[in-house]
């Protein structure tokens, strides 16, 4: 008796539970439905049609703009660019942002101002920054040539963008400073949670400052990390106002959503663009995936 | 007599009544507002827009966006079935997107034949037999040079030929002129229609009638003009930096004594470089037949134009609006004031008998050379093959492609463009 009517009780109790659940879940539900899900369905419906504003209809091409896509010089040299940004952007983001976060950690009361003071790059709007920089790099009247021509490291200006890798080097430069304040935010928050007496306990057992860092703090500023870094990629993939404003459509610096732009809103070739915005969220959740599994890895063997 | 007081009391209303509704009908759109979209060169001052508000009684919401701005929103209302203004900039380049689309209204009788007839380069804007703009600016490429530093260079006639020209810029560098040449080279749309000049000027064309480019062998005019480009960055003839600089930003160059030659200047700006507020060289800037290699010199036209989006407000507004622009008085008063040259021929006429444009002398020669880009009219697929060639140029002159790599490039994004 108490056997059957134990997971009936059981039973109740999970729906009600699970409706409220889903009552209080569903405005999240709708948002995401209607402005990120619904969104990506049409977009993946649209590049599988032919999508042309300046032809009739919209037949299905099936994997038609897919397959282009692999064989596209265009998209190969822009998703060549874009791996250089995402390994750059992520590595330097990921270091500095920890260092910046350890030494924020380390701060008494001027914690807060200079936190205030770090935020501000990632709090200006994307263009501003480029801007700001476009001048920075001038070759004529740029602070840079200037700052290196004083110091006597060049003897007359230079032309930065016209050196392919100094191009995305400066390019990644522009994203890392504005990106870099968050990673350090996220870091920050997670190494707040560190209860201080593991720190301690590790002193009293003679550990030193690279031993408590490495078997203490990093692994329990993994999960942490892998926001930071998921963040991180995501946005390098979507890298677009930094290489854009600095040296526009330049096939040397042109990012894969730069290529999107032209595919769809110069050339009108919806569906291409469709089907290359597709690829290029794929490939950024692809490898944000690896950080997630790898940061709930290491938390789930703490 | 309560009647005949009605009657007189009736007749002195409709005295002060006809002559009202008579001005309505003079001004039948009264009270309309129209938002316009254009570049700088193509913002009216608030004089002229006034004086049309006080003509029509209609109203105008100008909007000024840069040149490359202004396409991004068009494209994305038009694709968001918005329209981006009542009134908007209509490039020559972009007729066959925007005709083979459908997005503008055909003007075809409803801007008057006499008027499309005197603004003859409106044939350009009609595509699969629609006119879907009225050009406003006669943009065409010219030489124009700072006579002034040719004279201290010693130079004492101006350039006919290309090797002409490379032998004076390399004097004028002598004679102490940094970079004599002021030529775009970012991957921007300039720096493909200086090329488009510059393979005219070396005898050839981009493509012959069956569309098939006539470019990429070494023999050939655009591959020598490239050549032209790319030695003359190596020779310190073109600044290196103009690599990151449009065709505006390195008019700078001119105006603002650096720089000796716009190699692909726009006819109306001279009326800019000639001006003292504008200009620090104002007085020493003429024009020069475009240089050939052939002996006849050669250009093309890129007149810009004004559209009513399928979907605007309000259209006939916007007509009215057209219509006033199309007047050859409005059109001499923009020429003066922003630099636009004239597309009316009566307009064109009339300031060059009152020698009001500088170098009027020499741009009434080089207009019988002007051709179009494309015989055929601009396909569709143009805005993607010039990205694609402004692009290729752009990593020429930066050295990160040969000439032969480059005008391969080139004719692989044409076969591209227009296989997609």
């Amino acid at each position: 008796m108490t056997a059957l009517s134990l997971p009936r009780r059981r039973a109740r109790i999970s729906g009600g539970d699970a409706g409220l659940g889903l009552l209080m879940a569903l405005p999240i539900i709708l948002l995401m439905g209607s402005l990120v899900f619904w969104p990506l369905v049409m977009t993946f419906w649209d590049s599988v049609h032919r999508v042309d504003p300046m032809r009739f209809g919209t037949p299905f091409v099936g994997l038609r703009n897919y397959l282009s896509l692999f064989s596209d010089s265009d998209v190969q040299s822009s998703a060549f660019n874009t791996i250089v940004y995402v390994v750059v952007a992520v590595v330097i983001e990921t270091a500095g942002g920890v260092a910046a976060a350890l030494l924020l950690n380390s701060l008494g009361r001027a914690r807060k101002w200079v936190l205030a003071a770090v935020i501000l790059p990632w709090a200006l709007p994307p263009v501003v920054n480029s801007i700001i920089w476009l001048w920075i790099y001038n070759p004529s009247y740029g602070v840079l040539n200037g700052v290196l021509r004083a110091l006597g490291v060049i003897s007359q200006n230079h032309v930065w963008f016209n050196d392919r890798w100094s191009a995305l080097l400066l390019i990644a430069v522009v994203h890392i400073w504005r990106m870099l304040p968050i990673t350090a935010v996220i870091v920050l928050a997670g190494l707040q949670s560190i209860p201080q007496e593991l720190y301690e306990a590790a002193r009293i057992d003679g550990a030193g400052a690279l031993s408590r860092f490495g078997r203490i703090t990093l692994p329990l500023i993994g999960g942490s990390l892998a926001i930071a870094m998921t963040q991180s990629t995501v946005l390098a993939f979507n890298l677009f106002d930094e290489a854009w404003i600095l040296n526009g459509s330049s096939g040397d610096t042109r990012t894969l959503l730069i290529q999107v732009y032209m595919s769809a809103f110069q050339d009108l070739h919806f569906s291409y663009g469709m089907a290359l915005s597709v690829l290029v969220m794929f490939a950024s959740l692809a490898v944000s995936l690896i950080y997630v599994i790898r940061g709930k890895a290491e938390t789930s063997a703490e | 007599m309560k009647l005949r007081a009605s009657l007189l009391a009736f007749s002195v209303l409709c005295s002060f009544a006809i002559p009202a509704a008579h001005a309505d009908s003079a001004k039948p759109y009264a009270g309309q507002t129209i938002s316009v979209l254009l570049p700088p060169w193509g913002t009216l001052p608030k004089a002229m827009t006034d004086s049309f508000t006080a003509e029509t009684g209609i109203k105008i919401d100008m909007q000024t966006q840069g040149w490359d701005q202004i396409h991004a929103k068009i494209l994305t209302a038009m694709i968001a079935n918005n329209a981006p203004a009542d009134v908007t900039e209509v490039d020559w380049s972009w007729v066959g997107q925007f005709g083979a689309a459908g997005w503008y209204v055909p003007l075809q009788g409803k801007v008057s034949a006499d008027v499309v007839k005197d603004v003859a380069s409106s044939k350009i804007f009609t595509t699969d037999g629609n006119l879907i703009a009225m050009p406003y600016n006669n943009d065409f490429r010219v030489l124009i040079v700072n006579k002034a530093m040719f004279d201290k260079a010693g130079i004492t006639s101006l350039p006919t030929t290309m090797d002409e020209l490379w032998n004076d810029a390399v004097a004028l560098k002598k004679s102490g002129v940094t970079y004599p040449i002021a030529l775009p080279l970012s991957a921007n749309e300039g720096t493909s229609t200086a090329w488009y000049l510059m393979t005219k000027a070396f005898g050839g064309d981009l493509f012959d009638a069956q569309l098939k480019p006539e470019f990429t062998t070494p023999d050939s005019a655009g591959y020598k003009a490239l050549d032209w480009i790319v030695k003359a960055v190596k020779a310190g003839l073109i600044d290196p930096a103009s690599t990151g600089l449009t065709d505006v930003q390195v008019q700078a160059f001119l105006s603002g004594g650096q720089a000796a030659i716009d190699l692909a200047g726009w006819a109306g700006n001279l009326t800019v470089y000639n001006d003292p507020t504008k200009s620090k060289v104002a007085g020493h800037v003429e024009a020069v037949l475009m240089p050939s290699a052939t002996g006849h010199s050669r250009s093309f036209g890129l007149p810009e134009a004004l559209g009513i989006p399928a979907n605007a407000a309000h259209k006939d507004a916007a007509l009215a609006f057209i219509d006033w622009w199309m007047k050859p008085a409005t059109q001499i008063e923009a020429y003066t004031a922003l630099g636009d040259l004239p597309t009316s021929t009566a307009a064109l006429s009339s300031l060059s008998a009152a020698g009001k444009i500088p170098s009027g002398d020499v741009l009434l020669k080089q207009i019988p050379t002007v051709e179009p880009l494309f015989a055929q009219g601009t396909p569709e697929w143009y805005p993607q093959f010039s990205a694609g060639v402004s692009s290729a140029i752009n990593e020429a002159a930066k050295g990160q492609l040969t000439v032969a790599q480059a005008i391969a490039q080139i004719a692989a994004q044409a076969q591209k463009a227009k296989s997609q």
